[in-house]
């Protein structure tokens, strides 16, 4: 060894925490996310394939139901205030794909770190640990306009689809969204690194609400007692108010009861999924579920 | 300042014990599950552990598979909690002061996934250099110090999966010297390396002793703890049963004689025959894959008289002797006169 590290006798740490480096590292950690992105070629599938994939096994039940000349549509239009009904599939399939995105990445956030083997010397470092999960968000939330642009490109060539979008309203529903995805996401994070079965529970959740929240229908075909509940669940606001964005070129006054709601719900779940973070993160360190998957 | 680099008092962890699966089968409806809970209980890693590391000083903890070496490394490193009993690094408290005490440590954990494989050396640098909360300019100049020091530079933009596991221990060193922390722990740090590389990193494990870090270093290779360290833990089931230098540490066993023997067709009822032969205070025996042959440790009080007797023994029914030798106490030979059993099986 010819190099010799340079130092003194008195040892001291380079490390000096400030808000400013707190940033600095919730910068690195946005950046690690979008190297990972970037490197794991599956993106290309995600971006290409998904937008298509997903909603065709709908769509073509659709064009069975609507029958050869149309007249299913009748029906459809009296329930859901649109004839578009392959806009209206395609904007709830991609909605929703975009909404479990950031929330699947978020609240697995954790769990990934823990099975790569990276959580440890992730949370041995002075940078806060929420940030480890608030960093996780931001490169999958942009990706997902990507997708957006394909699915839009994928829909004009194949199948002739047009929409009436009015940006700068469907802009503001994902800003109203993500509070309350991240919320949900900071959650199911903390629950998933330390209880080994939630993991088969989250699951269910997922498709329990993929059900509730009209992806591909209007609400108003499911009973009663199954609408109260959908009106809880920040995916079918997000879905309806993206619809009426997209669609049918809301303003934002149209769609604003669905946004304070979302906001609201916002507000619970980011107080319940930070609260839910620290009680496991304390609990964590006393059990030791860190090192054990 | 405090007067020790590293203090540990009293602490003792203990893990919720989960009982065997089969006893407490988990309810198959996965909403139960979520909810079930494993009939409670204790199990003690680590005992009352207390030990003072001295600053400028290389410490090593030596103990068996399970003896807790690195649950005790996870407490000071604040990812554990210690039940009770309290540590201090370099003057903090582990749990009252968790981020003065993260910013003191350098650490290297066992096992190579603790760095990204799908990001290059230097990029896994640069980004814990920002989790360290190491100004940029700053950062920039220590961690091409440090690709140089570990001889890495040439290597720095490739991705780690494409690493050697020597390399990826040095970025992982590499790592835990980025805040140039006056303490450091590292958690058997050679394990799995090949000889030639886990003697790299011993090397440099003295090098930053001599450029004034305190180390603290588990390791169950007991020629690895008497090589590096200024004075040596062992452990053995959560609890430190010496604690002394290594030349004082065999000092501890001079009178006894250390016998190893090689013996083919070993039978272990043969054991009890020999360990009641008067004089023999200790014995081990471990089986030797590769050769098909059996090692048996011996220690004795005076080897002259027993060794007849001994050979007799080992001598009959189909078994033989094929080697013996009496050789100087090493480590080993200590923790198998503390514990009656050997360090590795
Ligand atoms: N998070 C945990 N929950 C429950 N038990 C644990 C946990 N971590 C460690 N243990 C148990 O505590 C004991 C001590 O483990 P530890 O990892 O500290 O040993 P070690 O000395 O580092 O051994 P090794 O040489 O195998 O690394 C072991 O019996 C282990 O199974
Ligand atoms: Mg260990």
């Amino acid at each position: 060894m010819e190099t010799t590290l340079s130092s003194g006798t008195h040892l001291t740490s380079l490390s000096r925490t400030t808000g400013l480096a707190q940033l600095r590292a919730f910068g690195a950690i946005i950046w690690r996310e979008y190297l990972h992105f970037v490197r794991y070629p599956t993106w290309v599938i995600a971006f290409i394939i998904w937008p298509i994939l997903f909603p065709a096994t709908y769509i073509f039940s659709s064009f069975a139901l609507a029958g050869p000349s149309g007249v299913g549509v009748t029906r459809f239009l009296e329930v859901a205030g649109t004839d578009n009904f392959l806009g209206y599939i395609v904007v709830g399939t991609s909605v929703w794909m975009w909404a479990n995105t950031l929330l699947w990445n978020v609240g697995f956030a954790l769990r990934g770190e823990q099975m790569r083997g990276t959580l440890e010397s992730n949370w041995m470092t002075p940078t806060s640990r929420f940030l480890f999960l608030l960093g996780s968000g931001p490169v999958h939330a942009v990706s997902m306009l990507m997708f957006f642009l394909f699915t839009v490109v994928e829909f004009r060539i194949f199948f002739h689809l047009t929409f009436n979008a009015n940006l700068f309203s469907l802009l503001a529903v994902f800003l109203a969204a993500l509070p309350a995805l991240y919320g949900l996401g900071f959650t199911f994070a903390s629950l998933v690194i330390t209880a080994r079965e939630a993991n088969a529970f989250v699951f269910l959740v997922r498709g329990i609400v993929m059900i509730f929240c009209g992806i591909t229908y209007p609400l108003a075909v499911m009973p009663p007692w199954m609408q109260a509940v959908a009106e809880w669940l920040p995916p079918t606001l997000i879905i309806r108010a993206a619809r009426l964005a997209a669609l049918n070129h809301a303003s934002l006054e149209v769609i604003a009861p669905d946004l304070v709601r979302l906001l609201a719900y916002g507000a619970f779940w980011l107080a319940l999924g930070y609260l839910t973070f620290s009680q496991i993160e304390r609990r964590a360190r006393l059990k030791g579920a860190l090192n054990q998957y | 300042m405090s007067d020790y680099a590293i203090e540990a008092l009293d602490l003792v962890k203990k893990f919720p014990r989960r009982a065997p699966a089969e006893q407490t089968p988990a309810p198959k409806n996965p909403l139960a599950r979520l909810f079930h809970r494993p009939p409670p209980g204790e199990f003690t890693a680590v005992d009352h552990v207390s030990f003072q590391i001295h600053r400028g000083e290389i410490f090593g903890l030596l103990g068996p598979n399970g003896a807790g070496k690195s649950t005790t490394i996870r407490m000071l490193c604040t990812l554990l909690e210690p039940t009770s009993g309290t540590a201090r690094i370099n003057g903090y408290d582990v749990v009252r002061e968790a981020n003065r005490v993260r910013q003191s440590l350098g650490i290297v954990l066992a096992g190579e996934r603790s760095i990204y494989w799908k990001l290059t050396g230097r990029e896994n640098l640069e980004y814990f250099a920002a989790l360290y909360h190491i100004p940029p300019e700053v950062a920039r100049r220590r961690i091409d110090e440090l690709l140089d020091y570990m001889e890495l530079t040439s290597r720095a933009n490739e991705l780690v999966e494409k690493y050697s596991t020597g390399m990826r221990q040095r970025i992982v060193l590499s790592r835990a010297l980025l805040a140039r922390p006056p303490i450091i722990l590292l958690d058997e740090p050679t394990l799995g390396l090949d000889p030639q590389a886990a003697r790299r990193i011993r090397e440099m494990v003295l090098d930053l002793k001599r450029q004034g870090h305190t180390i603290l270093l588990t390791t169950h290779y007991m020629e690895e703890a008497d090589q590096l360290s200024d004075r040596i833990g062992i452990i053995d089931q959560g609890k430190i049963i010496a604690l002394d230098t290594p030349s004082a540490l065999k000092q501890r066993i001079r009178q006894q004689d250390v016998i190893k023997m090689e013996v083919a067709g070993w039978k272990p009822e043969m054991a009890e025959a020999i360990q009641s032969l008067s004089g023999v205070s200790q014995m081990v025996s471990r089986y030797l894959e590769q050769d098909g042959i059996w090692e048996i440790h011996l220690q004795t009080g005076n080897s002259r008289a027993i060794l007849p007797r001994l050979i007799e023994h080992v001598n009959t029914n189909g078994t033989h002797l094929v080697n013996l030798n009496i050789v100087v106490p090493t480590l080993e030979d200590v923790f198998i006169h503390l514990t009656g059993k050997a360090l590795r099986d």
